[in-house]
């Protein structure tokens, strides 16, 4: 039984299971939570990339639809895409099943057996105008009406279409959720003839309605056969009290037209205070109809320049962008917009304000969207595109199986299906998701040129109360924000945090080191939603306040440590070097304390002599002069300047003068020497903001042109709280890593404490100080609850220090929240955040791979 | 050579001035004494700085809760107000203000450079004068006078009353002057009425809630029966005839407490007390409508004490009124330590596995201080980043997903779908985990290698080693770690907006049903309620005491967390410093 015993040395099963396990279980961890964490930015990626792909294509469908006579003039689908009802050109009306073909009945427009001989239409749907040869123009409507039914009410004998829809001839059934049932029938009205031009035949009409649901107008223009263009306005009243509707129809004669025009296109506004009339040569003449019993010719303009031909002209939703396709293939999206030097009568001009990408045949038609800035066209050789007018991209770019030409175009309500109906008696319709076409990289990070602006821009206006409003989602002004902040909050806190991690580093004792440092690292736990409700609340109504305070705090508490530090001079040695350690510690605060004092007495003087004694009136330009404020942001250069001057100038004999001077002589003498060089930096100042000012670069235009109470001064300070802490500590115990020899040594050496700090202990440390401002950068750029609270959340894109910014991080908390899912705002919400976590993630893997160098480095000296 | 180098001094000694030794010494220019003080300057900067804070933090929060007197002010226009003086300040006087005054108020104020005193008076009292408070200069001021029978009555609706009891009706008795009541009788009085509040509100907000709790689980079970089986299945029939049943059931006791409830409030409306206020109008409200009344002017310490612990006592047992602006933060507080508990639930085991790993297990190459460098930079990451990534992860992914299978009955209303204390944990939780991961690494790194192999050698699994050797020394590390990202968990409010913090969340995360702990509830947080009050309310100046002492509760909360951090970490050390080898 002796090997046996061997089995008592042998490792318990339990022992290895439990040891198995852990391993298992800690490796599939650990890999696990490290993937999750860099997960995170695949994730925000996935859902941004959507932003910037086009449209797809779901589904096709190509039939044949059911005869009828002549060119197709007009085409409707419903919302639900089951239904195109189609006009003809003799005026007939047919409908079919959008997915199968299959005609389904629609009541006809009962035009008493006349031809009609122009059309025309609304932009929202399915409104149609007849103009007829004998003068008189007629109005008609197609409608969809929808009915919703519980299953069960289903009528009998239904004849399938295919597995959702069903029709009895009349109506088309779709089966939806919820045991329901929609029921889709085709409605048509036509109004009684209005006689327009007698005797002549109408060639163009136009036509829109407007006015208030009580008192609608239906304004129309029409153009006859003698080239004479009419301005018409049907207004509806109804009899509140009998219900009886009175229709009054007034018309006035437009200015002559060249003779021999050959119209184009014939358009107005829904307000008819617009009128466009084209020829087929590109030029447009358009009428100011604001006056409508005077309209006016304002301004003649050529759409087309060579030799092509205008082919299809229309506006897009909002009836601000109007655009024009032409024989050569081009299609451009134009805005009327006020330009003072344009040669109209009312001061406003077509400009071109899109090129979009052009056709390679001409262009047929084009169908505008009815709830965005999307449309499509069509050109002869049976390309379909979804452009987008805004991001002037190309969504979607689809042919037509056909050699037959398209006759009509329509992009489906929900801007999810386009239809094409084409000469040979077939449809063709596109199933389409376009979920966001008005961004592209370059309408996110560049200039985009919205509707009613006069010029590209940065613009970040995400919603507003209007329902034609288009978001205007450009990314650069909330960056700009989220760097402006940066910029002025490291402007305040890089000075203070190294100037104190040196300090703290190489002139202080252990002891009281041990007391200050953990009193700085406190203000790094402070919840930064804390610091910003004392911001925005406490600190900004007494800025706004005490406003000169401030300004002027800037440089009195310097001057007024500079003044201490000269009259400290003035100190026997043997006085001095006994108060050298906590006591001169105390000296500092009270300085500061003092200088705070003064600078809070001295304001009001201030006040009048920087801002004439009102600063929101000063910087709106209304009072005062720029010199002294000028001046003041002038100082600081001002002082190194003249420092620089006179160390290198009389530096050498200064010095030497010094030596040879006792001791507090030489400190009155080097006194009186900085007295002096403030003296000169105050006059150099002044003369450079003289200067300055006669270059014509005063500081209220664009530097500080208006003064708001929650503003970046404010944010830089409150964000001071957050950042000092961080990059003091890691700045000190950078300073702190240098080895004690190199210390040791330069201060054997006879150097002062402040040139070993200057000349050894600083330049050792660099990197790893650098390393400390990019850390505390990475903070601040992030920050978030401060800037939401505290920086008013306005987008702009100026560097005035008096007004606020909106900062990524504040817009995202402010906006995130109100954001549909999966909608335009929220992925580019998705985007801001990976801007953000790209900015960090590459400032602190900078800063990182600094360090640790740097601790490389200091291990090796 | 020493005796030529002597003689070379003592030649060149009398060439030169008398007082040569000078020159040796340091020049003022190598002792940089001014940029010392800029730099001692900036420090001291920093530090009056952080302690400015924490002092106008402080007591700003401690005095919040103190009652004030109350000043009854003339203004030289004739009028009067009262008021609690709320603090005072000087501003420099506008032109136009100055342009209405009379020469010698002017003068005065021309020399002392145009700057006056003034100060704000919470006048309360809003439904009467739609402000809380009024700035009054000091030219205004007439006389200040401190009458002692000005109350200030704290009521339920319209925030503060500040005036003086003038008669109070009990019951069906005839309203009598106050001066027929002894104090010990309206205390009495005034004691019933809020029992009484307290019942209706056991009744209106417990018993009837509680009702309809089981009359929508009922809802929900037909719901569930109809999705899984069909409508017309014979699971739905039953489960909407027991529906039925239980709603009948439930309809009786409901009637039985909604009566009660009437009947209460009946009796309530004819308890009713009459106020005066300065500008001689008088209101009459319900006495339960009355939280809080007492004469300012007439307390004695003791008195002014009781008040000032009773409204401690509201504050971190109550719940919020007024918008906000006043009564408790119990929900708050409560949505904290949930919210924070919770966070190191995940965080804890999921860090210290991740940093093992890292530390023990994985090989130490390239590749892991890539890993290290990254999970140290993601720290820095901004919050709101994990806040984006917790909505659309978490909240509507994971949680959308979950509402599909499990709570199908709901929808279209979500259940998990939408933020929630889960959900705000564990994005907190992702936030945190570079923090624990780093300290732990610190710590397991700290462990000598010598005990490692020590153990080793004694036969123990690396399990074993782990557990028994390196985890017990690390301990304090990790504790430290998880203490530190525990007051940054506690402190973030930026993700928070995003993935499940409201202003006010109608119930708790854990009640008495079933399954009494709801994760996927929204709850309050100490840090949003600051941002709610101060940002969102009516009034930010009403609300600003209630925001201080919420900002003293919260900065104490993280304080406490990270010297625990400190203390933990000392003992800890210590104990072991015992068993070092």
């Amino acid at each position: 039984m002796a090997p046996r015993r061997k089995r008592d040395r042998k490792t318990r099963r339990s022992v290895i299971v439990v040891d198995r396990l852990a391993d298992w279980t800690i490796t599939v961890g650990g890999i696990g939570v490290i993937v999750a964490v860099f997960g995170i930015m695949a994730f925000l990626a996935e859902v941004v990339v959507p932003l910037f792909t086009g449209g797809q294509v779901e589904a096709t469908v190509g039939n044949s639809r059911p005869p009828k006579q002549g060119r197709v003039v007009m085409d409707v689908v419903d919302e639900y895409n089951t239904l195109s009802v189609a006009v003809t050109a003799a005026g007939e009306v047919s409908a079919f099943h959008l997915p199968t073909g299959r005609p389904v009945e629609a009541p006809e427009f009962d035009l008493g057996g006349t031809q009609p001989t122009a059309f025309g239409r609304t932009l929202s749907g399915g409104e149609i105008g007849f103009g007829f040869a004998n003068g008189s123009v007629r109005f008609g409507v197609l409608r969809n009406d929808v009915k919703v039914l519980r299953r069960t009410d289903l009528p009998g004998g239904l004849s399938k279409l295919d597995d959702r829809d069903s029709s009895d001839g009349r109506s088309v059934f779709r089966t939806i959720p919820a045991e329901q049932v929609r029921q889709l029938t085709v409605g048509a009205e036509l109004n009684p003839p209005q006689m327009i031009s007698p005797g002549k035949a109408i060639v163009a009409i136009a036509y829109r309605l407007g006015g208030t649901v009580e008192r609608p107008t239906r304004s129309f223009a029409t153009l006859d056969a003698d080239g004479t263009a009419r301005l018409s306005r049907t207004e509806t009243r109804v009899n509140l009290l009998t219900g009886a509707i009175s229709e009054t129809v007034t018309t006035s004669t437009l200015p002559e037209l060249p003779r021999g025009l050959e119209v184009a296109a014939l358009l107005i506004n829904s307000e008819a205070d617009q009128l466009l009339i084209a020829d087929r040569g590109g030029t447009v003449y358009r009428f100011d109809t604001r006056d409508f019993a005077r309209p006016k010719l304002a301004e003649t303009i050529d759409l087309v320049p060579g030799n092509g031909e205008l082919r299809a002209l229309g506006y897009l939703i909002g009836e601000q962008s109007l655009v024009a396709g032409d024989s050569t293939g081009r299609v451009d999206v134009y805005f009327r917009l006020p330009r003072p030097e344009a040669k109209s009568t009312d001061g406003f001009t077509l400009v071109r304000a899109h090129a979009l990408e052009p056709h390679a045949g001409g262009v047929l038609a084009m169908a505008a969207s009815l709830r965005g800035k999307m449309f499509a066209t069509v050109d002869a050789g049976g390309q379909v595109w979804l452009r987008h007018s805004t991001s002037s991209q190309t969504l979607l770019k689809l042919a037509v199986p056909a050699d037959a030409a398209v006759e009509t175009l329509v992009l489906s309500p929900r801007e999810d299906g386009l239809l094409a109906l084409t000469g040979d008696g077939r449809y063709h319709f596109w199933k389409i998701s376009v979920p966001h076409p008005e961004t592209t990289l370059a309408s996110v990070f560049g200039k985009v040129w919205y509707e009613g602006h006069s010029a590209p821009a940065f613009t970040w206006q995400s919603s507003s109360g209007n329902d034609q409003f288009e978001p205007k989602l450009s990314l650069v002004p909330l960056i700009f924000g989220t760097i402006k902040a940066t910029f002025y909050s490291l402007l305040f806190a890089v000075p203070v945090a190294m100037l104190a991690a040196i300090y703290t580093s190489e002139f202080v004792h252990r002891t009281v080191r041990a007391v200050v440092k953990p009193t700085m690292e406190l203000m790094a736990s402070l919840p930064s939603v804390v610091l910003g409700f004392i911001a925005a609340l406490i600190l900004a109504p007494l800025v706004e306040t005490w406003i000169a305070a401030v300004l002027i705090a800037f440089v009195v508490l310097p001057a007024a440590l500079l003044l201490g530090a000269y009259l400290w001079q003035l100190l026997p040695l043997p006085v001095a070097l006994r108060l050298e350690g906590l006591p001169k510690f105390a000296a500092f605060f009270l300085v500061l304390a003092a200088a705070a004092q003064i600078a809070f007495w001295i304001a009001p003087a201030f006040e009048r002599l920087l801002f004439a004694g009102d600063l929101k009136a000063w910087a709106n330009g209304d009072i005062g002069s720029d010199l002294p404020f000028l001046a003041l942001l002038l100082l600081p250069l001002g002082y190194v300047v003249a420092s620089q001057l006179f160390w290198r100038g009389f530096g050498v004999p200064f010095e030497a003068k010094l030596r040879q001077l006792g001791h507090r002589l030489a400190g009155a003498a080097d006194g009186g020497r900085w007295l002096l060089q403030g003296l000169v930096a105050l006059v150099l100042s002044l003369f450079g903001a003289q200067v300055l000012m006669a270059l014509g670069l005063g500081a209220r235009e664009g530097l500080v042109d208006t003064y708001v109470q929650r503003n970046t001064l404010v944010v830089g300070f409150a964000m001071g709280f957050a950042v000092i802490p961080i990059i003091y500590t890691i700045a000190e115990d950078a300073l702190n890593a240098v080895p004690e020899h190199l210390r040791a040594a330069s201060l054997a050496c006879a150097a002062t404490p402040w040139q070993t700090a200057t000349a050894v202990i600083l330049p050792t440390a660099m990197s790893g100080v650098f390393a400390a401002i990019m850390i505390g950068m990475g903070r601040a750029v992030g920050e978030t609850m401060i800037v939401v609270m505290a920086a008013g959340n306005t987008p702009l894109l100026e560097w005035n220090v008096f007004n606020g910014l909106r900062a990524l991080s504040a817009n995202i908390a402010v906006e995130l929240p109100e954001a549909v899912r999966d909608s335009t705002l929220y992925r580019m919400l998705f985007l801001a955040a990976l801007s953000l976590f790209v900015m960090t993630f590459v400032i602190n893997t900078a800063a990182e791979v600094i360090r640790q160098r740097f601790r490389k480095r200091a291990a090796q000296l | 050579m020493p005796d030529s180098a002597i003689s070379k001094t003592s030649a060149m000694a009398p060439a030169r001035a008398p007082d040569a030794v000078r020159s040796r010494s340091t020049s003022l220019r190598a002792r940089g004494e001014p940029f010392v003080w800029l730099l001692g300057g900036a420090l001291a900067f920093g530090v009056m700085m952080i302690v400015g804070f924490l002092l106008l933090v402080l007591w700003n929060g401690i005095a919040a809760f103190f009652p004030k007197p109350l000043a009854e002010v003339r203004l030289t226009d004739g009028s009067k107000l009262a008021g609690e003086p709320t603090r005072r300040e000087r501003y420099p006087v506008t032109p136009e203000q100055l342009g209405k005054l009379a020469s010698a108020p002017r003068a005065a104020i021309l020399a002392a450079d145009g700057v006056s005193g003034r100060t704000l008076y919470r006048i309360g009292n809003y439904d009467i004068y739609n402000e809380d408070f009024r700035w009054v200069s000091d030219f205004e001021v007439t006389t200040v006078a401190y009458p002692a029978q000005l109350m200030f009555v704290e009521r339920r609706e319209w925030g503060p009353l500040v005036g003086s009891a003038v008669a109070m009706k009990l019951g069906n008795e005839a309203e009598r002057p106050m001066a027929a009541f002894s104090a010990a009788a309206v205390t009495a009085a005034h004691r019933e009425a809020l029992a009484r509040w307290e019942r209706i509100r056991h009744l209106e907000r417990g018993e009837i809630g509680r009702i309809n709790h089981y009359l929508e689980q009922g809802r929900l079970r037909v719901r569930r029966a109809e999705l899984r089986h069909g409508t017309a299945s014979a699971e739905a029939q039953t489960a909407r005839a027991a529906a039925e049943e239980q709603a009948r059931e439930l309809q009786k006791s409901y009637d039985a407490f909604s009566g009660e409830a009437r009947d209460l409030r009946q009796r309530d409306a004819t308890h009713l007390i009459t106020f005066a206020e300065i500008g001689g109008k008088t209101k009459t409200l319900p006495l339960s409508g009355v939280v809080r009344m007492y004469a300012a002017n007439d307390l004695h310490l003791m008195d002014k004490l009781a008040v000032y612990v009773s409204r401690w006592w509201e504050f971190l047992s109550d719940e919020p009124r007024e918008a906000n602006t006043e009564g408790g933060v119990l929900p708050a507080i409560f949505g904290t330590f949930a919210m924070t508990l919770l966070l190191v639930l995940v965080v804890a085991p999921f860090g210290v596995v991740t940093a093992l790993y890292l530390r023990e297990y994985a090989r130490q190459g390239r590749l892991v201080s890539i890993v290290r460098i990254s999970v140290n930079n993601l720290a820095g990451v901004p919050s709101i980043v994990y806040g984006v990534f917790g909505l659309g992860f978490f909240a509507y992914i994971l949680g959308g997903t979950i509402d599909q299978v499990f709570f199908s009955e709901r929808l279209p209303s979500p259940t998990f779908g939408t933020g929630g204390l889960l959900w705000s944990s564990l994005t907190l939780a992702l936030l945190t985990v570079p923090v624990v991961i780093v300290a732990t690494e610190e710590a397991l790194a700290a462990v000598p290698r010598s005990m490692r192999e020590g153990s080793l050698a004694c036969g123990a699994s690396k399990w074993q080693t782990i557990r028994n050797i390196v985890l017990p020394r690390a301990m304090p590390g990790i504790m430290t770690g998880i203490i530190l990202a525990m007051a940054r968990g506690a402190g973030e409010v930026a993700p928070l907006m995003l993935v499940g913090v409201v202003k006010l969340a109608p119930e708790l995360p854990i009640d008495g049903f079933f399954p009494y702990i709801h994760l996927e509830r929204s709850f309050m947080h100490l840090g949003f309620h600051i941002f709610d009050v101060g940002f969102q309310s009516r009034n930010s100046e009403a609300g600003k005491p209630m925001v201080f002492v919420t900002t003293v509760l919260l900065v104490a909360l993280v304080a406490a967390m990270n010297a625990s951090a400190i203390i933990i970490r000392s003992r800890l050390k210590r104990k072991f410093q015992g068993s070092q080898f």
